[in-house]
């Protein structure tokens, strides 16, 4: 069994670690651990909705981009200050998922999936097209800010919030209605559920993460453009991490985001071709062999709370 | 800049359209033979059709066949692959949530994609096997395109000959109807669906082999077109096999009509919007289909 | 999850991030990341091969002051963002002692970024974007000639020609954008009428509706910024739907040799621009083209020359200020005027090439032939219409 207490303990060793690191870190290192708080938020923001609902999101890198846009745009034609366009973005990209969700998610089945597959690409479209705002294809640029250590602490910030987030959702009794939801829909709304507000609370809920998220590396990578701010693969790994960790628990994401993201820093200098692949073979193998993911086998095995 | 439309434009773009539309119809009929059949949403249909032209284009480069006939051969080949997902991966998931078939069918695709880019880098190849047009009454019929539409058409309508009369045809839309009752007649269902998933392969082959005679393929090609298959789908309703051919024509000429009365840029959204709205106003598709 | 495990996870993390490399003695490091991958694989490759054969002639010529020469070449996939982490790396974690650019104005305008905040001189070869060295950066140098002027030829033939209508089309990303917008320049002082404009996204493969509002508009002149991939697409298309106006032009990606050999017959009389041909008076251009064949098995584009030409010149540079510092690489930079097998080199304050000379080319019986300028050209454009 697993003494509450020691699990916080050990919690905290970690939290001050990471919170001491930019202290003796590189540049390099600091940016590799504002990227590890990223995919933790990312994961754990699609869990959210996919892994909550059983709703499959394929388009959620929409919501990082739309956010790194609307933060980029706020910080270079009207001079807003970093955080608060952070904050700005995520705003952004609860509005597209309102936008999106509300046709969508009125319905049951696989319209709300097909619909996220294709919003990637429109969103690119439009970024092209609104030029005058966006600077099209040209990308933007931000002012010369080096801000990354102050990046990292936000960063992880929004990781904590997204996992404390899920924490009390997971606990409580949206949560346990959302699941409803997940395992069968039809029931749930012969109990009263009202499914359709739920389901948007969950998206818009899931929206938010990603869009600070995306303001958030805007303003450390300096420069955005359509293609790197919207494309597949950040859909395709913060899927794999979710469930590979174990969708539909708390700290499932975390796990998956850690476990992945260190795998692939230390295997992607020498095997950066093969990525997709692998990451189609872990989900694969994770929806026929552990669709509970590897927080869920450890609950098997250990009999931990359903709420880890 | 705008350049005013005349009729002999739109007649040039309906054109466009009504060829482009033969393509789209065929390959989502693959889409909808799979998900009538099996409830299972395919997001590997994209990369099934990249395979498809990738075999008719390897054919064609390395025995100078005629890529026209070797499109029947890609059929072929990609019937068995998807025989074989079928057979080891996507049975486990028939009846299972659809999440489970969403994330697997997603797994493979990005899988076959990313084999594709290892084995034959992410460079395009072309068939440059007929080009130019003729040219009738005014209008400029691509040749390729007109050839592959013509295909396509054929193709397509054997499908549906295939699911009218023949037995196999009847007991697949039997199943897709109702699976107890299908398997109450003696039907064996798990057959059905090993032959359907291979089926709809060998269609979305067809298209591909097609297309690789028209424009320059590369792995990641696919992908646009199972979202486009998807509205197909929508468009038509769910579970209603002529449907897809109806959606696929409305899709080629609302996105070509798009492209020439807004910008190039504009026409990818179009789609989209043209999903949304159906969407919101009558979901069940234009001609009403099954529930889902 | 246990006590070990969290710790040992902790651990795992703890000493991934803060494990770093020994700084490397003796030679000289120079960083890169290149687009081997995604979009930009072809051209990418060809600048990756000029880096290698730079690399081997400075150690063969007894490497710079003294010390051997070792390129450290990572792929950043044709993503801005990947090549911004990766000269991260290089600089910080992998201690380089020199950066050179990548491929494409748009990656070299992001990693500019970063190497301007760690004052690293960076040699862009291949960005051909003004904008990129006119926003006050110190460290960034430019080897090519900009992006405005790569149709200036085709503009000058087309107005010696007195044809009076062009359309402009464009790939909607940062070099094709100012090189359509400086074209649009050009044709309007040399009294061109521009008929017909319109950009399309990045990776676009469907032009009928561009083409069928082209055809209508009746250019004499077509000048498209493309790349390699839409370029292709374009010109078999115009083939598809009739529309041959008299000249046609396109930028990267016609003068490359798998245009022809992907086109065939589509690609004669198309004009491309070029940085650079084997053929062309430089010292050192035809001793620098047989190397590359024999090395590579095929013949070096312009990216090859340009990759292999900024190298040399950044090393150039360090062998002027007798250093590796590089405020005195810099200015050493800055203050040379040479002319290479690439062509003539010389900066302003901002590092923007001023010198440099683009050069015009046509496809004649599957063959590149240089028609412009007349002083470098060593054939005469043929008009089919």
């Amino acid at each position: 069994m697993l003494p509450r207490a020691a699990f916080l303990i050990g919690l905290v060793v970690v939290v001050v670690a990471l919170a001491v690191y930019p202290v003796f870190g590189t540049g390099y290192g600091v940016r590799a651990g504002l990227q590890m708080f990223m995919w933790i938020a990312l994961a754990g923001s699609w869990n959210l909705i996919s892994g909550l609902t059983g709703y499959v999101s394929f388009g959620h890198v929409a919501f990082f981009g739309i956010g790194a846009y609307a933060g980029a745009i706020l910080i270079t034609t009207a001079g807003w200050a970093w955080p608060l366009a952070a904050l700005a973005g995520g705003a952004a990209a609860c509005l597209l998922a309102l936008l999106i969700g509300y046709p969508c998610l009125r319905l049951k089945g696989p319209y709300f999936a097909i619909a996220m597959l294709g919003l990637n690409e429109v969103l690119r479209a439009l970024v092209s097209y609104f030029e005058g705002l966006t600077g099209g294809g040209s990308g933007l640029s931000l002012p010369t800010l080096d801000a990354s250590r102050a990046i990292y602490y936000v960063m992880g910030g929004l990781a904590a919030a997204v996992v404390a987030a899920t924490y009390l959702i997971v606990t409580s009794r949206f949560g346990l209605r959302l699941m409803t939801i997940r395992e069968d829909e039809v029931a749930a709304e012969a109990m009263g559920i009202d499914t359709f507000h739920h389901k948007l609370a969950a998206f818009l809920l899931s929206a938010a993460g990603p869009g600070i998220a995306g303001a958030l590396t805007a303003r450390d990578q300096g420069y955005i453009e359509p293609i790197s701010v919207f494309p597949l693969i950040v859909t395709v790994t913060m899927i794999v991490m979710a469930l590979f960790g174990g969708k539909g628990t708390v700290w499932g994401p975390v796990v998956g985001a850690v476990a992945l993201f260190v795998i692939q820093e230390i295997v992607w200098a020498r095997y950066p071709h093969a990525h997709p692949l692998l990451f189609g073979a872990i989900i694969v193998a994770v929806v026929l062999l552990m669709p509970r993911g590897v927080l869920g086998l450890l609950q098997l095995r250990y009999r931990l709370p359903r709420t880890i | 800049m705008n350049v005013a439309v005349t009729p002999a434009m739109i007649g040039q773009v309906l054109v466009s359209g009504v060829l482009a539309g033969a393509l789209y119809a065929l390959v989502a009929l693959g889409l909808a033979l799979i998900f009538g059949v099996m409830r299972v949403i395919n997001i590997a249909h994209g990369p099934l059709l990249m395979l498809g032209a990738y075999v008719t284009y390897f054919l064609y480069s390395q025995t100078g066949l005629n890529p026209f006939l070797a499109v029947p051969v890609a059929m072929v080949t990609l019937f068995v692959v998807g025989l074989l997902l079928q057979r080891t991966l996507v049975f486990r998931v028939v009846g299972a949530p659809e999440l489970s078939s969403l994330l697997l069918t997603f797994g493979i695709s990005i899988a076959l994609v990313n084999l594709t880019q290892l084995a034959f880098t992410s460079n395009l190849r072309t068939i440059e096997y007929i080009t130019g047009s003729w040219i009738v009454g005014g209008l400029a019929l691509s040749k390729a395109r007109t050839i592959a539409f013509v295909f396509a058409a054929s193709l397509t309508a054997l499908a549906f000959v295939f699911l009218r009369s023949t037995r196999l045809g009847k007991a697949i839309r039997a199943t897709s109807q109702s699976r107890e009752v299908a398997m109450v007649c003696g039907i064996d269902v798990g057959r059905i669906h090993l032959l359907t998933f291979g089926l709809a392969s060998a269609l979305a082959a067809a298209g591909g082999g097609l297309l690789a005679v028209i424009v320059a393929i590369q792995p990641e090609m696919g992908g646009v077109w199972t979202f486009k298959s998807f509205l197909v789908i929508v468009l038509g309703g769910a579970g209603n096999y002529p449907g897809a051919l109806l959606g696929g024509m409305l899709l080629g000429l609302v996105e070509q009509l798009a492209s020439l009365f807004l910008t190039t840029q504009l026409s990818e959204v179009v789609a989209y919007v043209l999903l949304v709205l159906v969407l919101l106003v009558r979901p069940s598709g234009l001609l009403g289909g099954r529930q889902t | 999850m246990t006590l070990k495990m969290l710790g040992a996870l902790g651990l795992a993390v703890t000493v991934g991030l803060t494990s770093l490399p020994a700084a490397a003695q003796g030679p000289i490091r120079i960083g890169a990341s290149l687009s081997l991958t995604g979009t930009y694989a072809e051209p990418g490759g060809y600048q990756a091969e000029g880096y290698k054969l730079c690399e081997r002639d400075l150690n063969t010529k007894g490497g710079l002051l003294g010390r051997k020469v070792e390129m450290v070449v990572y792929d950043d996939q044709s993503q801005p963002a990947t090549g911004v982490r990766l000269y991260e790396k290089l600089i910080t974690e992998d201690k380089v002692d020199a950066v050179m650019g990548p491929y494409s104005s748009a990656i070299s305008e992001a990693v500019a970024n970063v190497t301007e905040k760690y004052k690293k001189v960076m040699v862009a070869p291949l960005a051909a974007t003004t904008s990129i060295f006119k926003k006050g950066r110190k460290y960034a140098f430019m080897v090519i000639s900009p992006a405005e002027v790569y149709l200036e030829g085709l503009v000058d033939i087309a107005a010696k020609r007195k044809l009076k209508t062009i359309a402009i089309i464009n790939e909607d990303t940062l070099f094709p954008k100012a090189s359509a917008q400086g074209t649009e320049e050009l044709a309007k002082k040399a009294g061109l009428q521009v008929v017909f404009k319109e950009s399309y996204p990045k990776g676009n493969q469907d032009f009928s509706g561009l083409l069928i509002k082209l055809k209508a508009a009746n250019p004499d002149v077509l000048a498209a910024a493309t790349y390699f991939d839409d370029a292709v697409a374009l010109a078999r298309q115009m083939k598809e739907l009739d529309v041959n106006p008299k000249m046609t032009g396109v930028t990267v990606g016609g003068d490359l040799p798998k245009f022809q050999e992907l086109l065939k017959q589509t690609a004669e009389g198309i004009y491309g621009a070029s940085q650079w041909e084997g053929a062309l008076p430089y010292p050192g251009a035809k001793e620098f083209f047989d190397t590359y064949v024999k090395e590579f098995k095929h013949e070096p584009s312009y990216h090859s020359a340009a990759g292999y030409a900024g190298c040399i010149l950044y090393g150039e540079g360090v062998k002027k200020a007798g250093t590796l510092e590089a405020d005195k690489v810099r200015d050493a930079l800055l203050a040379l005027k040479t002319r290479t097998m690439f062509g003539d080199y010389q900066v302003d304050r901002d590092g923007f090439q001023t010198a440099h000379k683009m050069v015009l080319l046509q496809w004649q019986e599957g063959k590149r032939v240089v028609v412009w300028p007349d002083d470098l050209a060593n054939g005469k454009p043929r008009f089919p219409r």
